[in-house]
């Protein structure tokens, strides 16, 4: 069962895919997928989280964003996490399934439970990067809501954050925002259909220039009518990766240490190695805690450098 | 271990009426379950590419418009096309009392009529499981 799953999903089969995603996201694992998730993909993708807080259009952008890529002939993932909205995936595909099926079959849209919450599926968004990387997508947007500590794991996992924001009113920019401005890569003043755009941007500028060195674009753009998602897009494929390798995965590297990790040791187990035997059946009956058998562990495997 | 059920909530046919559909999506909501609601007016083939994609174990159609025997058999096809025909299927809406027989010999595991209380859908949703459709 679970190898097939694997078999069909390095097929390319869908359902194989919408299954492993829900495994994944539920911390679930097992050998055939672990060994697959430890092989480098043949690609990376783009992963670009778009975050901002409720209504300022995350989804609608998004789903024009994935116009565009997938006019562009690129292949796109959408993990949408909304920790309250019900009608999670109803903004991003509004009517697009009016498009036509050429843009379905390069797109794949998820709604994950939220990410801070119960479930925590950013713990697990590392492995579900890799995994959708390891079926070909060459493009996976994220749109997180921006505020608890899931969605800053969630940042951190993104190559590439774009922060939204939309016209404000009154002089002042009202965010508490100066703070969230600092995790964005690119800020998008969305909504600039509406009066005080460009304003808006002059401001967000401004604040940036107090707050940052590097520089960070800050575009103009309408999930409304569309103005200025190409160019959005061009930016975010423009940026190098070489912009944003140290958030590019501290957590994903962990995570290989893990896997790495679990690998070698149900390697050496599977081979009947005498050390890790006499560990396990040493925690099995009892002797020793879990912590020190994982220690014991780990010690084992650097005396067998290469498992 | 359990998770949270995943259930596709989807309108098909034209009619424009959300507020039937959001109503029951926020109860279930509520109750825990992980609801998906992709949009009004989408056709057979969306609801059950978004029921592939999101890998949902249920998925709840909303038909007001009068079109349910030739929607629902529709989807079920495409559901079995797709090899989905573990997807427990449940209708919701203004079905004739004559057509519900029918629907459930194509495979609908429950029709429920307009005004079902909102608790009678969870309790039904939370029970387990016994066939899918088609065979
Ligand atoms: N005028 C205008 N309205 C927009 C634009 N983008 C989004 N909206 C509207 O803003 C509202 C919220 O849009 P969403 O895309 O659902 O926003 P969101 O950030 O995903 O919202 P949450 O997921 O609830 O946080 C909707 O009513 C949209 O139609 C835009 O560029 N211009
Ligand atoms: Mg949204």
């Amino acid at each position: 069962m679970a190898h097939d799953l694997i078999a069909r999903f390095r097929r390319h089969d869908r359902t194989a895919l919408a299954r492993l995603v829900t495994l994944v996201a539920r911390g679930e694992s097992f050998p055939e997928l672990d060994a697959m998730l430890a092989e480098d993909p043949a690609m990376k993708p783009r992963v670009v989280a778009v975050t901002g807080s409720g209504g300022v259009g995350k989804s609608s952008l998004v789903g024009r964003l994935l116009e565009t890529i997938r006019q562009d002939g690129k292949t796109v993932a959408v993990l949408a996490c909304d920790p309250q909205s019900p009608l999670s995936g109803g903004a991003i595909l509004g009517d697009r399934f009016r498009m036509g099926s050429s843009i379905y079959d390069g797109l794949f849209i998820r709604s994950l439970a939220a990410v801070g919450g119960r479930g925590a599926v950013a713990d697990h968004l590392p492995r579900l990067l890799r995994l959708l990387a390891h079926y070909g997508f060459e493009v996976v947007l994220i749109e997180t809501v921006g505020a608890g500590q899931g969605d800053v794991a969630v940042q951190q996992a993104a190559e590439v954050v774009v922060l939204l924001v939309q016209p404000e009113a009154g002089d002042e920019l009202q965010w508490e925002k100066a703070g969230i401005l600092e995790i964005a890569d690119v800020v998008v003043v969305n909504k600039g259909d509406l009066p005080g755009a460009e304003k808006t941007v002059a401001q967000v500028r401004g604040m940036l220039d107090l707050a940052h060195a590097s520089p960070v674009a800050v575009l103009r753009a309408s999930a409304k009518t569309g103005e200025g998602v190409p160019e959005l897009w061009r930016h975010l494929q423009s940026l190098s990766p070489k912009v944003v390798p140290n958030r590019l995965n501290v957590s994903l590297l962990f995570d290989r240490v893990a896997e790495e990790a679990a690998r070698r040791a149900a390697q050496l187990w599977s081979q009947h190695d005498a050390a890790v035997c006499e560990i396990v059946a040493n925690w099995q009956e009892g002797r020793l805690a879990e912590s020190a058998a994982v220690d014991a562990l780990l010690n084992t495997l650097r005396s067998h450098p290469e498992a | 271990m359990s998770h949270p059920l995943r259930i596709v909530l989807a309108k098909v046919g034209l009619d424009g009426h959300d507020r039937g559909i959001k109503v029951v999506a926020r109860a279930l909501r509520d109750a825990g379950m992980h609801v998906i609601y992709p949009g009004l007016w989408l056709t057979p083939e969306a609801v059950v590419r978004t029921v592939a994609d999101e890998d949902a174990e249920w998925l709840g159609l909303s038909l007001l418009s009068g079109a349910h025997m030739t929607l629902v058999p529709r989807v079920l096809q495409l559901l079995r096309d797709a090899s989905l025909e573990h997807v427990g299927v449940m209708v919701g809406g203004i079905i004739p009392e004559a057509d519900i027989p029918k629907l459930r010999e194509m495979g609908v595991a429950k029709v429920f009529g307009p005004g079902t209380p909102l608790d009678e859908i969870v309790g039904f949703l939370r029970e387990p499981r016994q066939v899918a459709h088609g065979s």
